[in-house]
């Protein structure tokens, strides 16, 4: 059972980046891409839809449950609209010389490396969440980890390669951390299995033979290796500079879609080690790294000097919001993946209207960025509405997941639960405060005004309206995978 | 193969370790990983004539000609090419960086990792030593200033990941095996385009020379 579907999105990815590879024609490039993407999407909601249904698949080489369904919407949704805007924003920084390279044919070979490596990275996270292995779950995170360091010093500038650097060498050690957690949990089972492949389904029915103190040392490896794939704090550093040096569209795929895969990743080993260890270890986990995360973005909100970085930190926070819905449970936990909905739609948002930022001021520093209302007046309203939204401003529904989850919380932890919200409200000024800044005031006396392109505008108004849409209704088919994972994670 | 001989390889490879700590030569550095490497090649091989599984002997003749052959001389090359005689040094002093590898090899044989270290308890003792080649590494990456120490560091970490899931009777999980071999060839793609890409940039391969994203 869905099976073909997984195959479908799988192959259509990947003949497109084949395409890509054989192909000289930018066009053809462009379209087999978007085609790719576009089936992906199609057939996720048709899986989700499946999942809400007929329940999960965990039999096979892949297997899909409540939680995979949604992270699967998600990266397809994020996907989607990322190759939508790379599209035209390739095209808009090829004739802008921004890509920084001379002559027409290796323009050409760098926008198809680009595509190539767009849909391998989308192929990789559909394989690391829907995978049944563990293992190989691992190894397609890893594979993430090389298309996307190519993807970051794709500008070919030294903070370019030196951003794609850091990534490597803190995402690298932090890979095989968890290489490591996720061979500790092996033990146990070789026993009993002989030695096939683990599944997760395995792991999950075989918990109550693991041994406990094995597990916690486990889980503390799968944490910190799968946590600096998503930023937690103190593994967060990679973040601002690989977000920052990347282009807007793999950002946003970086923090709308490997986020979420990342995490899910290490909720997978939350549910085994929960059945083995009892909730409280990863419960105290989630809330130490939760907090660490919120309390440092909350630090350096202010100093930052670069719009894109901000949108690091922002990711920083609310990974750190997601990990504490995850700790206090129950009601939280339902919050947390709606949160994490949220998140990816907005912050991809967000991230498009940075790369219209980049096209109109060429440059990244938000001294640089004054009177974007006046320059590209959508883009403003966009940038602007986006801050607030995933600041946790109604009518948004990160105000109300905010509010679900600290309420979850508010109970057991108290104290934690008053200091997230001192730390919210920090950042909320701060963001503020550089927001409000770069949208009004006068802009740069060399900064003309210029006509938005509609293909620059149409992904991140229909993320923010989907955002919108989704705060007010969520389908039932969402709501059933939702009330899954709260049932079983 | 005997517990004494097992015993001096681990040994080995911890010495490998603690030489880069201290080695200034990045050709001597090299040759350290190749022996390290070696150290490996011989685990999986004396676990292939104890567990007869074949797919062991591959995974051996893949470290034999990736890990031993080809990155040692690949970085060898690099080196040659480059002038890339002396290493860039480190952020903490040598008596300082001794301390904390002392530290951190007396952290792996306490209590608190007692549980993965008891997985078989005949083996404790290997599997502490092998777990403080782990921080070793770890500690090579963070403290050392150039890029082929840290993708040595990196490359080190691998090997003794390696060398605690043989002595934590792993060697024959699929997945160690599977994991193993994509790693070898994600990092052999990474070292051969990003050192170059970095050298070319910086004019050298210190990370400290890296500043352009500093806020």
């Amino acid at each position: 059972m869905y099976q073909t579907e997984l195959l479908f999105i799988l192959i259509s990815l990947f003949a497109a980046a084949l395409l890509c590879f054989l192909s000289r024609n930018r066009r053809l490039i462009e379209v087999s891409s978007l085609v790719a993407s576009g089936i992906a999407l199609m057939e996720s909601v048709a899986i989700s839809l499946q999942v809400a249904h007929f329940g999960a698949n965990v039999s096979g080489f892949f297997s899909t449950d409540a939680l995979e369904a949604v992270i699967m919407l998600i990266i397809a949704v994020v996907g989607f609209t990322s190759t939508v805007y790379s599209i035209e924003y390739l095209r808009r920084e090829t004739s802008k010389n921004i890509i920084g390279l001379s002559g027409v044919s290796h323009l050409r070979s760098r926008v198809r490396e680009y595509f190539i490596l767009l849909n391998l990275f989308m192929a990789m996270m559909f394989l690391a969440i829907t995978v049944s292995s563990p293992i190989f779950a691992w190894i397609f995170i890893e594979a993430t980890t090389l298309s996307t360091a190519f993807l970051i010093s794709f500008y070919n500038k030294p903070s370019s390669i030196e951003g794609a650097w850091k990534y490597l060498i803190i995402n690298s050690i932090g890979i095989l951390l968890a290489f490591f957690g996720t061979l500790l949990f092996f033990p146990a089972m070789n026993s009993g299995i002989g030695n096939g492949l683990i599944t997760w389904h395995l792991l999950a029915t075989s918990a109550a033979n693991l041994d406990p103190l094995v597990i916690k040392v486990a889980f503390i490896f799968i944490f910190i290796g799968y946590g600096t794939k998503v930023g937690f704090a103190p593994m967060h550093t990679w973040k601002p500079d690989a977000y920052s040096r990347a282009p807007a569209p793999i950002g946003a795929l970086f923090s709308g879609a490997l986020l979420p895969v990342a995490f899910a990743v290490i909720l997978k080993f939350k549910m085994i080690t929960d059945a083995t260890v009892g909730s409280l270890f990863s419960q105290n986990l989630f809330i130490i790294f939760g907090l660490l995360s919120v309390a440092i973005a909350a630090a350096i909100i202010f100093v930052s000097r670069n719009y894109k970085r901000l949108l690091a930190y922002s990711s920083i926070e609310n990974a750190g919001i997601m990990a504490l819905g995850f700790a206090f449970g129950g009601l939280g936990i339902f919050a947390a993946m709606l949160h994490m909905v949220y998140h990816s739609f907005i912050k991809s948002a967000l991230f498009f209207s940075s790369g219209n930022l980049l096209l109109a001021y060429h440059s990244a520093k938000i001294a640089s960025v004054r009177g974007v209302i006046n320059i590209i007046p959508v883009t403003a309203v966009l940038f602007l509405t986006g801050f607030f939204a995933i600041t946790g401003a109604p009518p948004f529904g990160i105000f109300f997941t905010k509010i679900f989850i600290l309420s979850a919380g508010i109970k057991e932890h108290p104290f934690i639960v008053a200091t997230v919200v001192l730390l919210a409200t920090i950042l909320f000024i701060g963001f503020l405060k550089h927001a409000s800044a770069m949208v009004f005031g006068q802009p740069p006396a060399d900064i003309v005004k210029e006509k938005e392109g509609l293909w620059l505008i149409i992904p991140p108004i229909a993320l923010m309206a989907l955002a919108l849409l989704l705060s007010f209704y969520i389908p039932p088919f969402l709501y059933t995978l939702l009330n899954k994972i709260a049932l079983h994670y | 193969m005997s517990t004494l001989f097992l015993q001096f390889l681990l040994q080995i490879i911890f010495l490998t370790i603690v030489f880069l700590h201290i080695t200034k030569k990045n050709l001597d550095a090299i040759f350290a990983y190749g022996i390290q490497s070696l150290a490996i090649l011989i685990l999986l091989i004396n676990s292939f004539f104890e567990t007869g599984d074949i797919s062991l002997l591959f995974i051996a003749l893949l470290v034999c000609i990736v890990k031993v052959i080809l990155a040692p001389g690949f970085f060898a090359q690099l080196i040659k090419k480059n002038e890339l005689i002396f290493s860039a040094s480190t952020y903490l002093n040598m008596p300082l960086t001794l301390v904390v590898l002392a530290t951190l090899t007396a952290m792996a044989h306490s209590y608190r990792f007692s549980p993965i270290t008891n997985i078989i308890p005949a083996n404790e003792t290997l599997l502490s030593l092998a777990l403080s080649t782990m921080f070793l590494s770890l500690f090579l990456i963070v403290n050392r200033k150039g890029a082929l120490s840290q993708i040595i560091g990196i490359l080190s970490l691998e090997n003794s990941i390696v060398a605690f899931a043989i002595f934590a009777g792993l060697e024959q999980s699929l997945g160690l095996q599977i994991g193993i071999l994509f790693d070898i060839s994600i990092w052999l793609i990474i070292a051969t385009v990003f050192i170059s890409m970095i050298y070319k940039q910086f004019g050298s391969l210190d990370v400290t020379d890296m500043k352009k994203l500093k806020e």
